[in-house]
């Protein structure tokens, strides 16, 4: 019942986000709070569970660990619980659903604490997941997190190869959508929006915002459509500290020195 | 051509690829991902903030370790091989690398200390006066400043956050004042660690500390031989270890070393002790880089030495003495 509603009411709130999509968001019930907790590893006030959004009809998911392993998800309607983490690390959620006409896949990557796994996050990245895929080149770095005002680079990935020249689109729920074109190693490279509201003071005070890259292709008669979702944060920079203050801060403390230099020159030897 | 050929010049081309290796290394060398980073405890300020960097210093592990395991202790909220076991791969690290290496890593490796040698280098072509030593009074004054930070910046303070009795601020300190964080990003072209913060007096203390010991290092750097690696907690920590480093500044002194005081003259952290008389000992100091230019210094042959393991790998001697003052004065004009 409550992913029922939890499911009525972000679709009424995000109605056109994701153009039809298939894409993944943390699903905020208390029980997914509950087993994220319990298990240890997510970050705090996370979910262990997930949904997929503008899911009809069956799909597979799938957990891709750290060492590469897989784990199969059981889906409970379009939510899935993740199991508890068994490492540290960089895991891909991934969802996939085909039609005779339409191949569809949702990515979303998690960094998630423990003993780490020895095995280099870009080998998750580089393994294929789904024909057409978006993939994070790189995903933001372990203990870093996807931030405003920031530029970060995504590679579209059609059958193993770079797609060049392909259109994307990037939609945040308060600045909606805007395209970028892939270039001939199939990179596109764009800057998060800063585009939260009633911004908070702190780091832990403001919750992050969702964003969302779409691409989709035409190979023959099938079309081939791959989302990334991931989470981002407000920028400091943009609003409780100061670049300016620091340049400033900086220079003082070089004159301080410069009048430390004129102090001491008349008194030291001198070499 | 010859008179190139020193173990300072030697060691400037080793801190050159030292410097872009760290700085820049994930760039050619490693992967971006810190799971892909060369040790993630180097007894040098390589810093994480770096997205670039091939590696990064201990004491970032060190402080999130005492925040969130090492307290866990304290509250009861942790069994004790779960709050310490990652301290202790952190210090395994630590020590395997000072076995190899020694407190070398600061004279040879770190990217911060080649960055105030070259602002000196940079102050004495430029004709800035340069202060040949800070005297025993004032470096006396200065040396627990270094004890100080290590203890309360890289251990207390996150420990004391991690049990709830300090704010979030105070869980890194150190990394929130060290001016590598900021050397490294700037040299990445990344601005963003250059700011004073807003979030809470904490923050903006600590924020505001940093860029004026950045700015004042810099400064001091034109004149004074690395001022920052006088206070840096890389050293305590190294210092812990430094008995088991296989590579140690050893010296079999003469009645000479009473009326001569070359070798404290030519060492850049001041180290007054290393004049004492000494027949065959370590003398390896807590402030020492082993950067050797004690040795090349020294007029006296085989006095001062620098030994790794049994081994006597370089010796001082009347004939790299003279050479080594005559490049000085070359090099100073």
């Amino acid at each position: 019942m409550k992913t029922l509603l939890f499911t009525l009411l972000v679709s009424t709130a995000v109605w056109g986000y994701g153009d039809n999509a298939l894409y993944w968001v943390p699903h905020q019930c208390d029980e997914g709070k509950k087993a994220a907790s319990a298990h240890g590893g997510h970050g705090r006030g996370e979910s262990a569970m997930f949904a997929a959004m503008n899911l009809e009809g069956n799909a597979s998911a799938r957990l891709v660990l750290p060492d590469l392993s897989v784990k199969k998800l059981e889906m409970n309607l379009n939510t899935v619980m993740l199991p508890k983490p068994p490492m540290g690390g960089y895991y891909a959620l991934v969802l996939n659903r085909q039609t005779p006409e339409r191949i569809e896949s949702a990515v979303r990557y998690l960094s998630l604490h423990g003993r780490p796994a020895k095995v280099s996050p870009t080998r998750l990245t580089a393994l294929l997941k789904s024909a057409l895929e978006i993939v994070p080149n790189p995903l933001h770095r372990e203990h870093d997190r996807y931030t405003a005002s920031k530029k970060y680079r995504f590679t579209v990935m059609f059958q193993g190869k770079p797609l060049p020249d392909t259109s994307v689109s990037l939609e945040t729920r308060r600045s909606g959508s805007t395209s970028y074109r892939s270039d001939a190693k199939g990179n596109i490279t764009l800057t998060l929006p800063n585009d939260f509201e009633n911004v908070r003071v702190g780091r832990t005070e403001n919750r992050p915002s969702e964003f969302l890259l779409t691409v989709r292709n035409r190979s023959g008669s099938t079309d081939y459509v791959s989302t990334l979702s991931m989470p981002y944060y407000v920028n400091p920079n943009d609003y409780w500290q100061s670049q300016e203050l620091g340049a400033g801060a900086i220079l003082i403390g070089f004159l301080g020195g410069m009048l430390l230099y004129r102090r001491t020159k008349k008194e030291v030897t001198h070499g | 051509m010859d008179k190139l050929l020193t173990v300072t010049a030697l060691r400037r081309v080793v801190q050159l690829f030292a410097f872009v290796f760290f700085v820049y290394g994930a760039l050619i060398f490693a992967t971006f991902y810190t799971d892909d980073k060369l040790t993630q405890a180097l007894p040098a300020l390589s810093c994480a903030y770096d997205m670039k960097g091939g590696d990064y210093c201990a004491l970032i592990p060190l402080q999130h370790q005492m925040d969130h395991r090492v307290s866990g202790l304290l509250t009861q909220s942790a069994k004790a091989m779960e709050a310490l076991l990652p301290t202790l791969i952190t210090l395994a690290t630590v020590i395997a690398l000072i076995i190899v290496l020694n407190k070398a890593f600061c004279g040879w490796l770190c990217p911060l200390g080649f960055f105030q040698e070259v602002i000196g280098m940079i102050g004495t072509k430029t004709g800035i006066t340069q202060i040949v030593s800070l005297g025993r009074e004032t470096v006396t004054k200065v040396r627990p400043v270094k004890w100080f930070i290590f203890l309360f910046f890289v251990l207390i303070f996150p420990l004391l956050t991690g049990i709830g009795l300090l704010g979030h601020e105070w869980g890194s300190p150190f990394c929130s004042i060290c001016p590598s964080r900021i050397l490294t990003t700037v040299a990445t072209g990344d601005m963003a660690q250059v700011y004073v913060s807003q979030a809470g007096w904490g923050y903006a203390a600590l924020s505001l500390l940093a860029d004026l010991l950045f700015g004042l290092m810099i400064a001091l750097a034109l004149f004074v031989r690395q001022p920052f690696c006088r206070i840096c907690p890389i050293l305590p920590m190294q210092s812990l270890f430094k008995k088991v480093g296989l590579l140690r500044l050893v010296k079999n002194g003469s009645s000479h070393c009473d009326n001569c005081s070359s070798c404290v003259k030519a060492c850049p952290m001041d180290i007054f002790e290393i004049q004492e008389t000494a027949h065959n000992r370590n003398i390896t100091h807590t402030d020492c880089t082993l950067c050797g230019r004690c040795v090349e210094f020294c007029p006296h042959d085989g006095v001062m030495n620098f030994k790794y393991g049994p081994v006597t790998v370089w010796s001082s001697s009347k004939e790299g003495f003279k050479k080594r003052t005559k490049i000085d004065k070359w090099w100073k004009g």
